[in-house]
């Protein structure tokens, strides 16, 4: 999928999909899980200890994440290891928190602009 | 549209009711509704004033309580209500009129369910129940359904036979009708299809009305009573009308078909009316059915010699002439290839609700592939299974009972005790008076089905010690229920709410609820539930050493 010129409208396809990924992260746990995994890649275990979530609700928000290509997973050993499945889904919640955050107080959101920018540096 | 010219005023966004903010499991669950014959848009919130809109408005959300009611009618069904009319005459219609609130009562407490919380009842139980239960329904579910499913095929095969069409040509062909019906991705499409073979379903009204001019013999009414007295096989054959008439799938499938058709409260309304027109014609076709073989077999040497549903065509063709074994074999077709239809939806819906994978008929079979794999999945498993020569087919009708009186006790009371949760269902929750009343159906509905269990499991069994044997637990049960409720007061929980309040209230995310609220009733119906399971599993492992042991 290419990114399409910004001054024709997007295709009836197009916002679908796009609807869809944003669908993905309509839920506190699973928007809580990709800000977890902007970090580092983590495991189950390590995703309920982080967020103190039960072992079926964090494998079922991530089965919802995978299924929309948001999260990738990757066998090490045993274990299964997940993590985001681009730069780019980083990048897509790291905006959507900086939005928030602006929305609810100007300050919070300077802050968040500049630790993304420490993080891309 | 402002003027880009002039000074801009941001202005401050005033808060859009919830339709939008809903929380559901799939996104394809949100939108406009997109029904068979009109179409509601989800922002649409304008007055339903003349009645030419609401006539309009109920074309376009109809359907979900109308497909399901009429799917209810399948291959089961209809065998087992032309046996009534064939070896009880009329004397069991009055059954059929006690099941229609019964039928009502559950399918509005599903659909409601549906559309206030977003989700599929499967999905509710595994979050307000735990995962244990969860994954008891839904594997009980599924192997119900493929059960049936294969009931369904046999059906297809038995009508097909009449009518003259081989098997190995009917089977498929109605396979890949079924399975095309939904790979589209479009739910007009499917909703469309769904009610052509609703209204080929009206083939069993021409059936009774010739049916009525040759009638040998006047038999029975609408007094309950029993043609030839309550016997051991008229208590089970009534006991199969009930069973057949409320199978645990229907719950299943009309919650996530609510939801997939984007059904929000605001439109219950209307879903009461899809809901009550669907009983309407799902009694009506039974007991014209009924109606039709009664009169058919009545004073004939037939008359309490029932085989299976392609002898009743054979019996309808020599004792009243060919059209109407043609319309019963018609009748049977089309019941069979929409119950196969509404089963094995039921079946996907809820493996993806349960898993968390896309399950909606708006998708295509690219977005979706879990949803539809499992749909053709088990259809094509079943086909198979009637393929096969040698299949044990009697086995299976056994299982398919035996199976639903596991299941629909926990379903139904599952259901009762959701109706009940404000976390989920806030301002909709059942009042006392509907409580009370659904009370007495689940109650009434359990016992009749654990009574069927124990009989499939062991025919030799006295039936009517047992029923006074359950209906006496039965009626101990509901009289502690009612003891305790009378004296829980809930009332502090209720809050109140404007009719506003009530159109636009939809769940919260389900993960941000709170804990389930411990209260006596939910206890005593868990206790009671896991007494019932014990009991099945104890009888099904007795029943199976006996097997093993007699083979």
């Amino acid at each position: 999928m290419s990114p399409e010129p910004a001054s024709r409208p997007l295709s009836v396809k197009m916002s679908e999909a796009v609807a869809d990924v944003m669908f993905a992260l309509s839920s506190p746990s699973r928007v809580r899980i990709l800000g977890l995994l902007r970090e580092r890649p983590y495991t189950v275990g390590e995703l309920m200890d982080a967020l103190e979530m039960e072992q079926s609700a964090v494998s079922h928000q991530l089965r919802v994440l995978r299924e929309h290509n948001l999260v990738r997973a990757t066998e090490l050993g045993r274990q299964r290891v997940y993590a985001l499945s681009g730069e780019r889904v980083g990048a897509l919640v790291d905006d959507a928190v900086e939005h928030v955050a602006r929305l609810s107080s100007p300050s919070a959101g300077r802050r968040a602009e500049k630790r993304r920018l420490r993080r891309a540096q | 549209m402002s003027d880009h010219g002039a000074a801009a005023t941001v202005l401050e966004p005033t808060f859009a009711p919830p339709a939008e903010r809903r929380s559901v499991l799939d996104r394809a669950h949100v939108g406009d509704i997109e029904g068979a014959l009109g179409t509601v848009s989800s922002f649409d919130t304008g007055p339903r004033r003349s009645l030419r809109r609401r006539v309009a408005t109920l074309l376009a959300i109809m359907g979900p309580g109308l497909v399901v009611m009429v799917a209810d009618n399948d291959a089961g069904g209809l065998a087992v209500y032309g046996q009534a009319g064939q070896d009880y005459g009329m004397s069991l219609v009055w059954v059929l009129v006690l099941l229609a609130p019964v039928l009502f009562i559950n399918q509005e407490m599903v659909s409601r369910l549906g559309a206030v919380t977003g989700a599929g009842h499967a999905r509710l139980i595994v979050e307000r129940f735990g995962r244990r239960w969860g994954t008891f329904a839904i594997g009980d579910l599924l192997a119900l359904n493929a059960l049936t499913l294969v009931t369904e095929f046999i059906g297809v095969t038995l009508a097909l036979g009449f009518l003259g069409v081989g098997r190995y040509v009917a089977v498929p062909i109605a396979v890949v009708v079924l399975i095309a019906a939904t790979l589209t991705g479009s739910f007009r499409r499917w909703e469309r299809v769904m009610y052509l073979l609703v209204a080929a379903s009206a083939a069993v009204v021409p059936l009774a009305i010739i049916s009525h001019g040759h009638q040998h013999a006047h038999a029975g009414g609408l007094l309950p009573g029993v043609q030839g007295g309550l016997s051991s096989t008229s208590v089970l054959l009534i006991i199969a009308l009930a069973g057949t008439t409320v199978a645990p799938w229907q719950l299943f499938f009309q919650q996530s078909n609510v939801v997939d058709k984007r059904i929000t409260p605001r439109w219950l309304g209307y879903e009461r009316i899809d809901t009550l027109i669907g009983t309407l014609v799902v009694i009506g076709g039974a007991v014209a059915v009924m109606l039709a073989c009664a009169w058919a077999f009545t004073g004939t040497p037939l008359h309490g010699a029932y085989h299976d549903a392609g002898m009743i065509a054979t019996g309808l063709r020599t004792n009243i002439s060919p059209l109407a074994g043609d319309l019963f074999a018609i009748a049977l077709l089309d019941a069979s290839i929409l119950g196969a239809a509404a089963v094995s939806l039921s079946s996907s819906y809820a493996v993806g609700d349960y898993f968390g994978y896309r399950h909606s008929l708006h998708r295509p079979w690219r977005q979706a592939r879990f949803f539809h794999g499992t749909y053709a999945a088990f259809i094509a498993i079943a086909a198979i299974v009637v393929l096969i020569p040698g299949s044990p087919l009697g086995l299976i009708t056994t299982g398919v009972q035996a199976l639903a009186g596991i299941l629909l006790p926990s379903a139904t009371v599952f259901l009762l005790l959701l109706c009940n949760d404000h976390e989920i269902l806030g301002p909709w929750v059942n009042s006392r008076r509907l409580n009370a009343l659904a009370a007495v159906v689940v109650g009434v509905l359990v016992a009749l089905s654990m009574t069927l269990t124990i009989t499939t499991l062991f025919p030799t069994i006295n039936v009517a010690h047992l029923c006074l044997i359950v209906f006496g637990a039965l009626g101990i049960i509901l009289a502690t229920l009612g003891i305790v409720s009378q004296r829980t007061r809930t009332e502090a929980q209720r809050t109140a709410y404007s009719e506003w309040d009530r159109r636009n209230w939809t769940m919260p995310p389900l993960e941000t609820l709170a804990e389930p609220r411990r209260s006596r009733v939910r206890w005593l119906a868990l206790v009671a539930l896991r007494g019932q399971l014990v009991i099945a599993a104890a009888l099904l492992l007795v029943k199976l050493l006996r097997l093993a042991v007699g083979a």
